[in-house]
């Protein structure tokens, strides 16, 4: 993106000049990162407004840990709790991975419900961003099921019976229940498919269920622009002149009623307005 | 929201665009520095506290303590609180009916909540809400990381009038990890089962309560792998419990 001339570029820069070029021609991607990436916001965007980032970062991190636990991981009954154990103990850096992957999704959920409070309390799921509250709200469903599902990989004690009593849960609902409960265990007992089949939910069907819905809240959040903080300076002060104005306009309608003879007289209001 | 609410926001927010800054790199960096320092936190934890191995699954040995992560301790409080399968706190409310329900109105809100404003001092029934729902998921939370978990190994339950039956039925409660759902005079953890100190005065025979332990309703798992004789005499334990047994 060179703006002057100054002799031939170096064969490097010239190449991806010309990749670059050569999928732009294709794909317009120049015109639509600029926008993006440019675009206005308003000005009083704050901190507050990272926390959905965040959750996208810890996302992607749980992703990139999640695929190096798989690389170890052996999703049955009779290998599942050693190759954690070995993954725990013996693997270069596994102990590390491991404790990314379990404190991440700690960190997720946290960070996720803390940014569903700041959108709640700055009522930013008002007209247009209904729709993006929606599909938050199933991302918020979603990151509590990686829980749930994760939890039982280790094939530990706690996480075994912790899971039965869940899916026991989940198998009590009327109607749809056992079916869910069936799903779930694959077949009506706790066994070996049981693991493989939350192995799988866990790492391919909810994952890409996130992707999808992050896609979409994304979509709207870029196309319906993020909101501004209900205390923005640019707000407060529309509000403050909004104010002023339906309050000259009572005045103005009560000194109308009133004819001239008008309490207290209009210069007195003026004044105080000069003072504020 | 009415057309002319819509019309005005889309306008005022027109505005605060116009007025506005860059995404890049004005939000950008803020959300560069607040997700680094995220990962950095989970980083810091992975290292200072491990995670640790707990003992291996051994579905014949029913030796259990059922806990979630942390952050299910609010539903299982929930069972604590609906524990008792009567009228008027089924169990079903905390398996089935609150959990929709909260699900429900957090998919619907934007559609209950629909006035156009969004000053915070203005809207008190949201913040009510919010602050009723924080409080209370926090409080529940609070809740399930304070209370013990079960019994410790070699305690027993302070029961007189136990015969040899009701011992050997002792023996398999105390070995199931019953108390870690279930209370006795004051011995056990108080939910999410029910206490079962006087759990003889229902009057059931020995046949229903076996079929009972291999077929009960959620969210206590069966336990019908346990020999049959060890079956018979909890039967026999827990029926007499309140009555026989105090
Ligand atoms: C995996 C979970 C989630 C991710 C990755 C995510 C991501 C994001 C991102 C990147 C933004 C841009 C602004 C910001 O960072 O604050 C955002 C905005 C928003 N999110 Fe989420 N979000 C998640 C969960 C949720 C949940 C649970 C809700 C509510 C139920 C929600 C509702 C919204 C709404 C309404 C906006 C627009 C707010 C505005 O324009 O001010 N999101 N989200």
């Amino acid at each position: 993106m060179t703006t002057k001339d100054i002799g031939p570029k170096n064969p490097v820069e010239q190449g991806v000049t010309q990749l670059v070029d050569f999928v732009d021609e294709r794909s317009g991607v120049k015109n639509s990162g600029r926008w993006l990436m440019f675009r206005n916001i308003p000005a009083g965007t704050s901190w507050f407004q990272t926390l959905g980032f965040t959750a996208m970062a810890l996302f992607g991190m749980q992703a990139i840990t999640g695929i190096i636990l798989a690389m170890y991981y052996k999703p049955d009954p009779n290998t599942a709790f050693g190759s954690i154990a070995s993954i725990t103990n013996e693997v270069t850096w596994g102990w590390m991975v491991r404790g990314m992957h379990k404190w991440g999704a700690s960190a997720m959920i946290v960070i996720v419900f803390l940014h569903m409070g700041r959108v709640f309390i700055w009522g930013a799921y008002k007209y247009p961003r209904e729709l993006t509250w929606v599909t938050g709200a199933m991302l918020l469903l979603m990151t509590m099921f990686m829980g749930l599902t994760g939890y039982l990989l280790v094939w530990d004690q706690k996480a075994y019976w912790a899971t039965v009593v869940a899916v026991n849960i989940f198998a009590s609902a009327p109607i749809l229940g056992p079916y869910i409960g069936d799903i779930l265990r694959a077949g009506p007992e706790f066994g070996p498919d049981t693991l493989s089949r939350f192995y799988s939910i866990h790492m391919l069907l909810i994952p890409g269920g996130i992707a999808t819905f992050i896609g979409l809240h994304l979509y709207f959040i870029i196309r319906l622009g993020i909101s501004e903080p209900p205390w923005a300076k640019r707000a407060l002060r529309v509000q403050r002149d909004e104010e002023d104005a339906r309050r000259k306009a009572a005045r103005d309608r009560q000194a109308g009623l009133k004819g001239s003879v008008s309490f207290p007289p209009a210069w007195v209001d003026d004044e105080q307005e000069v003072t504020r | 929201m009415k057309k002319a609410d819509k019309v005005a926001y889309d306008k005022d927010y027109a505005a605060a665009k116009k007025d506005g800054k860059p995404f890049f790199p004005y939000a950008i960096y803020k959300d560069t520095i607040i997700a680094g320092l995220a990962i950095l936190v989970v980083i810091v934890l992975a290292i200072t506290v491990r995670v640790e191995m707990g003992e291996p699954v051994n579905p014949a040995s029913t030796d259990f303590l059922p806990r979630p992560d942390w952050y299910f301790y609010f539903a299982f409080e929930l069972l604590k609180i609906f524990a008792n399968q009567n009228a008027l706190t089924p169990v079903i409310m905390a398996t089935f009916m609150v959990p929709n329900i909260l699900i429900i109105l957090l998919v619907i809100w934007p559609f209950i909540d629909r006035g156009p404003e969004r000053r915070i001092w203005k809207r008190p029934f949201a913040m009510g809400t919010a602050v009723l729902v924080i409080s209370g998921l926090c409080y529940l939370t609070f809740l399930g990381a304070s209370t013990p978990e079960g019994i410790a190994k070699g305690e027993t339950l302070p029961l007189t009038g136990l015969d040899a039956a009701a011992s050997a039925g002792e023996a398999v409660y105390l070995a199931n990890g019953c108390s870690s759902c279930h209370m006795i005079k004051g011995v056990g953890a108080p939910g999410p089962g029910p206490e079962l100190t006087n759990e003889g005065v229902k009057g059931w025979d020995n046949a229903k309560m076996t079929q009972w332990m291999k077929a009960p309703l959620a969210p206590m798992p069966s336990f019908a792998s346990l020999p049959p004789e060890d079956l018979d005499n909890l039967s026999i334990f827990l029926n007499g419990l309140g009555t026989k047994y105090k």
